[in-house]
């Protein structure tokens, strides 16, 4: 068969459409999912602005009405700073919000760059780990509890560390694939 | 844009053009469930993106580039990471299928198949192709070269004819 024929096959037989919509159960789908596309987009940033934001005042004040212990106090002004971090690049992200008349080229181009900003943001947050855990590690000796103690933190932290590597490796192999899609397009 | 004029659209739309979504959905999708959670998917991007329509091409072309992109992203998102959950909770279905007989049936499915094996990239030129679109629109479309089109389409045309023959000589 040559192209053309195949092509008349086509248009004969999507003719008749192949399905029945239920519009009501349609319309209720997409306001469920509008919600959780949101939902999902927000979720791990928000986390990490709470978070940090909120475990940074407590220590903070915690240790200032109480006996002042200098890598708190650090530690506290580290986790506001990644908190303020968090909630920049949030913005800058929200900033450049998806459009929809866009090339398939152009949108691999977003996805792709969106999956740069989570496996960078996964890395960081990663990263911030450490010295989270050497601040407190630091702080909880100089405050004079037992060596154990200190080092169960640290045991802590190194778990929240791997657990953390699982997170980006996911990031990571989604952008790779999304980088091969690119790929596949450009390729001649 | 008032949320009702957006869903007044939207419906209209959804008539004039479902033949459209139903053609990329079962390019891309193959069993029941994913094909109404991929129209699912398809007809969510179109509805948010309708106060984005410009009106720099017509609403089937930009239609079509809705249906792809969302098309390709479906099908790279992982199984294991879409809500299982929330499809069995989800018992009405979006999409009934409906008994349809027509002479080419045997030939459409041979052809639905054949795109199937295709690339996510290719599946989306050869619908293209076969809907009759230019190389020129196929590369807006998509957003790469008419030259690369052309070389793309090549290759398609001369696979799709080849296999063709082999079925016209065991007979379809």
């Amino acid at each position: 068969m040559e192209f053309e024929e195949l092509q008349k096959i086509w248009i004969a037989g999507n003719q008749e459409p192949v399905y029945a919509i239920n519009e009501k159960a349609l319309h209720n789908r997409i306001l469920s999912k509008r919600k959780s596309i949101l939902h999902i987009a927000n979720v791990s940033e928000l986390l990490s602005i709470v978070i940090n934001l909120c475990v940074g005042i407590f220590i903070g004040i915690n240790f200032y009405q109480g006996k002042g212990v200098f890598f708190f106090y650090l530690l506290a002004a580290w986790m506001i700073l990644t908190s303020a971090y968090v909630l920049y690049h949030r913005y800058r992200r929200l900033r450049t919000q998806p459009k929809f008349d866009r090339s398939l080229r152009e949108d691999l181009q977003h996805a792709v760059a969106t999956a740069t900003y989570q496996v960078r943001l996964s890395q960081i947050m990663r990263l911030n780990i450490v010295p989270i855990a050497l601040l407190s590690f630091l702080g909880i000796l100089e405050r004079g509890r037992s060596v154990w103690f200190a080092v169960g933190i640290l045991v802590f932290y190194a778990l929240t560390y791997m657990l953390g590597g699982w997170e980006h490796n996911i990031y990571r192999n989604k952008k790779r694939e999304l980088e091969l899609l690119q790929a596949k397009l450009e390729k001649e | 844009m008032t949320e009702q004029e957006q869903q007044q659209l939207f419906n209209q739309w959804l008539h004039q053009y479902k033949a459209l979504f139903f053609k990329v959905i079962r390019a891309y999708a193959f069993t029941a469930m994913d094909r109404d959670d991929l129209f699912q998917e398809i007809t969510l991007q179109a509805w948010r993106s309708i106060p984005s329509f410009q009106q720099k091409s017509s609403v089937s072309t930009w239609l079509y580039r809705i249906s792809f992109n969302t098309a390709i992203t479906w099908s790279h998102k992982a199984r294991k990471h879409r809500n299982t959950d929330e499809m069995i909770e989800n018992i009405e279905q979006v999409l009934v299928e409906k008994e349809v007989a027509s002479p080419d049936d045997e030939r459409l499915n041979w052809l639905y198949k054949e795109i199937s094996y295709l690339d996510e990239v290719d599946r989306s030129i050869t619908l293209l192709l076969l809907e009759g679109s230019s190389y020129k629109e196929i590369a807006v479309i998509l957003g790469i070269s008419e030259s690369n089109v052309g070389v793309k389409v090549h290759r398609i045309k001369k696979a799709l004819t080849l296999k063709s023959k082999k079925i016209e000589t065991y007979g379809i």
